[in-house]
């Protein structure tokens, strides 16, 4: 699996200031060089400064790298601390729990939509949004504030290096970025490499059951299992969710049950269930749901774990 | 067109025949027959304990609501009465998420939160619309059932405020309703609590001929509009309640159904009851078949097939001048 | 006396003035009494109160010697058929469905109707002439016709009294004497009509008795030449009149035009 890091390069360069013919030359190449890089960017500098055009396709500007930060999803929070950016932070949504020492940071409420009052109130100069239509009003605002905005896809598995590239160097951490990034994406790689394809166990992750809801190929969380070796029974369905009949389930086989709660699920007790073998034969694997929530640099490691649990199972 | 019963009767056919040949696997309709007959066939588990319940859950639940929707019209004197305008969904929907956010494990956790929820609202409207003594007047039930309704929904909507995404997805996916509870047990208990109500409903199918008159011409005429309101009321209550709590809320059955048997073979309640029954019944369960198989593996929610399919088949009953 | 009202008074509430104030009357066997006045003098609500539609502030109201209280709604109806001013049509039925209902007080609920409740819903019919529109929906029905339609729903029911609150007010000549003459036979089959109407002269012309009410009281009681005589009619309906008398001894009431 190519990283997709490849796509966005991020390219700093510092435009030097008038001077001799030497200075020139230097600009001149380096300007160059940025307008090379630029065709395939998302981040780049002008004079001084630091350029990022976010997901929702808007460019934002900032002077210097941003020292008070609000994130307003659980995935950024935990990779900016991952970046070494923590302290940078002050605010964060209720339901950043990750890592524990995001819980130091104040809460300034919901994310999606955030409350204006309590983000403006930390006096951020950069916001990181969850990328959603409720949250275009919100971004206007936190710009009309004088705030840098960033709204992102927060998704999928090669999220989490991209935005380390995009959003570290914001931040004053874009050598940690850039080798988490790396980091991150050499182990996927990894994994990806020595996956066992022949015996991918046939595996149903199940998100709900008033209505059976599953997950499809669109989520993280099918990527996780798909890395670990797993085939998600509902690979066809490109969403990242979906309302199926139990009849659908059974008629897929899975070997192997992916469910949130420990001990046995409450919808197992149902008779109707037992139709599914798996259900029957209480083939049931537990993830804790905080872990597998969101795209994290922790991926890697529930991947191996994920992958010995299906091996054990099999 | 003038026989309503053959034409019944084929709904109800093509619908448990239709409900039952349609689903997620592809089962030629032999081994279907088979799989009914004999219970260690391959396809008997998919067929006896799958779709066999679910078709029946929907025969239920659609002739339920259906019932519901008629008696209420009569009731409050509405053609735009469904079975919902008392508040009734508002409390189950309210008994639901309460449950779904507070991480029930029981199985059997939300559907009981949801009826139970239903039956409060039911006893605090009928309360509410209990003024100047014992008269139970049909323009307050309306208005109370509209405020309890919007206050359940607040509630509803507050709590959604405050619980995580995911809890917020699965309960707005509870909401839209659907027939995925469809087991033998769910359907012995819809079987077993609707079926009182029913049976009371077409006992007094002629006092709801007299009521929908109007409660002084129902007077006039011998029958006690008092005791035929509270029966009818806390009936169709019960009814709904049983029906939204398995399934949810599933729109357009209830107030659709009544005005086309209503149309096609008039208001007389003794055959307009049990009509309304089959082809409500019938009506759901070929909404379900179609919301099964339209995008496989994904299931419609049926509510939205109920009002795609009943809409511009009531605008061609409109159409039609039956003498 | 089949229906007795004594002392009636019934106050709407918010309104100073009652809207009956002591009245009582009463009818027989085979009586055709009818309940004239102005507009506003109380005359639904004497009706209403006789049936226990209106509250009673005072007074008591006996059916065949019974006072009202007693009788089950089922019971009352057997012997009492109302026909009100107007009647919205919210489902449709046909004539012959509607006039079917009338014998909801003999059946009740669960009782399948036989060959006697076949008669008296034909019976019905023919008396109130809507024998021709029994297949009609009642919704294609005129006003006069589902008037009439109505009669025969109260005829349905076999009463031996008979309370129409103004049966002839959408009616034409034709329609309307068909409707006095209809209550006329009835009277002489021994059924009591208490009929509310604004037509002064039909009634003259028809009804034993005549009650005048004014302002929720009885004004004049009695056979209609001692009740209609200007002195009586002029200062209840604020307007002058003078009083013919017709071939068959009826007083006429011709009200004048100022100059006259």
């Amino acid at each position: 699996m190519a990283s997709p890091a490849s796509k966005s390069r991020l390219l700093i360069a510092h435009l030097p200031g008038v001077g001799d013919g030497r200075s020139v030359c230097r600009a001149l190449a380096a300007a160059a060089l940025a307008l090379l890089a630029a065709c395939g960017t998302r981040t780049g500098t002008t004079a001084g400064g630091l350029v990022v055009v976010d997901d929702a396709g808007d460019t934002t500007r900032l002077a210097r790298p941003a020292v008070r930060v609000v994130s307003l999803s659980p995935a950024t929070t935990e990779l900016m601390f991952a970046i070494g950016a923590g302290p940078v932070l002050v605010g964060r949504t209720r339901w950043c729990d990750y890592p524990a020492e995001a819980k130091a940071v104040p809460d300034v409420g919901d994310g999606i939509p955030p409350n204006i009052e309590s983000v403006l109130a930390q006096h951020p100069d950069l916001v990181l949004l969850y990328r959603s239509p409720q949250n275009v009003d919100a971004a206007r605002r936190f710009r009309e504030a004088g705030a840098a905005v960033l709204q992102l896809d927060f998704n999928h598995l090669a999220d989490v290096s991209r935005l380390a590239r995009l959003v570290a160097p914001l931040v004053g951490h874009a050598a940690e970025g850039d080798s988490l990034a790396t980091s991150l994406d050499r182990q996927l790689h990894q994994l990806a490499a020595t996956r066992d394809t022949t015996h991918a166990a046939n595996v149903l992750i199940m998100a709900w059951d008033q209505p059976p809801m599953v997950i499809g190929a669109g989520s993280f969380q099918s990527e996780i299992l798909t890395l670990a070796g797993g085939h998600n029974v509902f690979d066809d369905v490109t969403a990242p969710s979906a309302t199926v009949s139990i009849e659908a389930i059974a008629a897929r086989h899975p070997a192997v049950i992916l469910v949130s709660d420990t001990g046995v699920p409450g919808f197992a007790r149902r008779p109707e269930w037992r139709v599914v073998p798996a259900v029957r034969d209480r083939h049931f694997l537990h993830f804790a749901t905080p872990a597998f929530g969101r795209p994290s640099p922790r991926a890697p490691a529930l991947v191996r774990a994920l992958r010995d649990s299906l091996a054990a199972a099999r | 067109m003038r026989n309503r019963w053959p034409w019944l009767l084929a709904l109800t056919l093509v619908s448990l025949v239709l409900g039952l040949a349609l689903g997620a696997t592809r089962i030629p309709p032999s081994a279907i027959w088979l799989g009914l007959r004999d219970a260690s066939a391959d396809a008997a588990p998919v067929v006896r304990q799958l779709r066999l319940p679910r078709v029946l859950l929907g025969f239920l639940v659609g002739g339920g609501l259906a019932v519901s929707g008629a008696v209420l019209q009569a009731l409050v004197r509405n053609p735009l009465a469904d079975p919902f305008v008392l508040g009734i969904s508002g409390g189950a929907t309210l008994g639901a998420v309460a449950a779904i956010s507070a991480g029930l494990t029981n199985p059997w956790g939300v559907p009981f939160a949801a009826f139970a929820g239903a039956v409060l609202t039911l006893v605090l409207v009928y309360r509410l619309s209990l003024v100047a003594g014992r008269r139970l007047d049909s323009g307050v039930l309306l208005l109370a059932g509209v405020v309890v309704s919007s206050f359940a929904m607040a509630l509803v909507t507050a709590i959604l405020m405050l619980v995580d995404a995911t809890r917020v997805q699965n309960s707005f996916r509870w909401m839209l309703g659907g027939l995925w509870a469809g087991s033998w047990t769910t359907v012995g208990m819809v079987a077993a609590y609707g079926s009182v109500p029913l049976i009371v409903l077409m006992v007094r199918a002629r006092d709801l001929d007299l009521l929908a008159l109007g409660e002084e011409q129902a007077r006039h005429l011998g029958a006690d509009p008092e005791r035929v309101k509270r029966l009818a009321y806390l009936a169709t209550g019960f009814l709904t309640a049983v029906a939204v709590a398995t399934s949810g809320a599933i729109g357009f059955v209830g107030l659709l159904v009544p005005h086309a048997v209503r149309r096609l073979w008039g208001p007389l309640h003794r055959a307009l009851l049990p009509s309304v029954f089959l082809a409500g019944g019938g009506f759901l369960v070929l909404a379900d078949a179609i919301a099964r198989s339209i995008a496989p593996p994904v299931e419609l929610p049926v509510g939205v097939v109920t009002a795609l399919v009943g809409v511009p088949f009531f605008a061609l009953l409109l159409k039609r001048r039956l003498a | 006396m089949i229906l007795r009202g004594g002392g009636l008074t019934v106050r709407y509430p918010g309104v100073a003035q009652a809207a009956l104030c002591g009245v009582s009357v009463g009818l027989g066997r085979g009586e055709l009494v009818a309940i004239v006045g102005p507009n506003g003098s109380g005359k639904t609500t004497l009706l209403r109160a006789l049936v226990g539609s209106a509250r009673l502030d005072a007074g008591q109201v006996e059916v065949e010697g019974r006072p009202l209280a007693d009788w089950s709604a089922r019971a009352l109806a057997q012997v009492a058929a109302v026909v009100t001013q107007r009647e919205d049509i919210l489902f449709p039925l046909t004539v012959r469905e509607t006039v079917e209902l009338g014998r909801y007080a003999r059946l009740g609920s669960l009782a399948e109707p036989g060959a006697i409740d076949a008669r008296a819903v034909d019976d019905a019919m023919d008396r109130a002439d809507v024998r021709g529109l029994a297949t009609r929906r009642t919704d294609t029905l005129s006003g006069g016709e589902w008037q009439r339609v109505r009669i025969a729903r109260a005829l349905a029911q076999e009463p031996r009294v008979l309370l129409l609150d103004e049966p002839t007010a959408a009616l034409d000549i034709r329609h309307e004497m068909e409707v006095f003459e209809l209550v006329r036979r009835l009277a002489g089959e021994g059924i009591g009509t208490l009929l509310v109407t604004h037509h002064l002269n039909l009634a003259a012309r028809y009804a034993d008795r005549l009650v005048l009410l004014d302002h929720g009281a009885v004004v004049a009681e009695g056979p209609p030449a001692q009740v209609l005589t200007p002195d009586v009619v002029s200062p209840v309906f604020e307007w002058r009149v003078a009083v013919t008398s017709w071939c068959d001894g009826a007083p006429q009431i011709v009200p004048l035009k100022p100059g006259e």
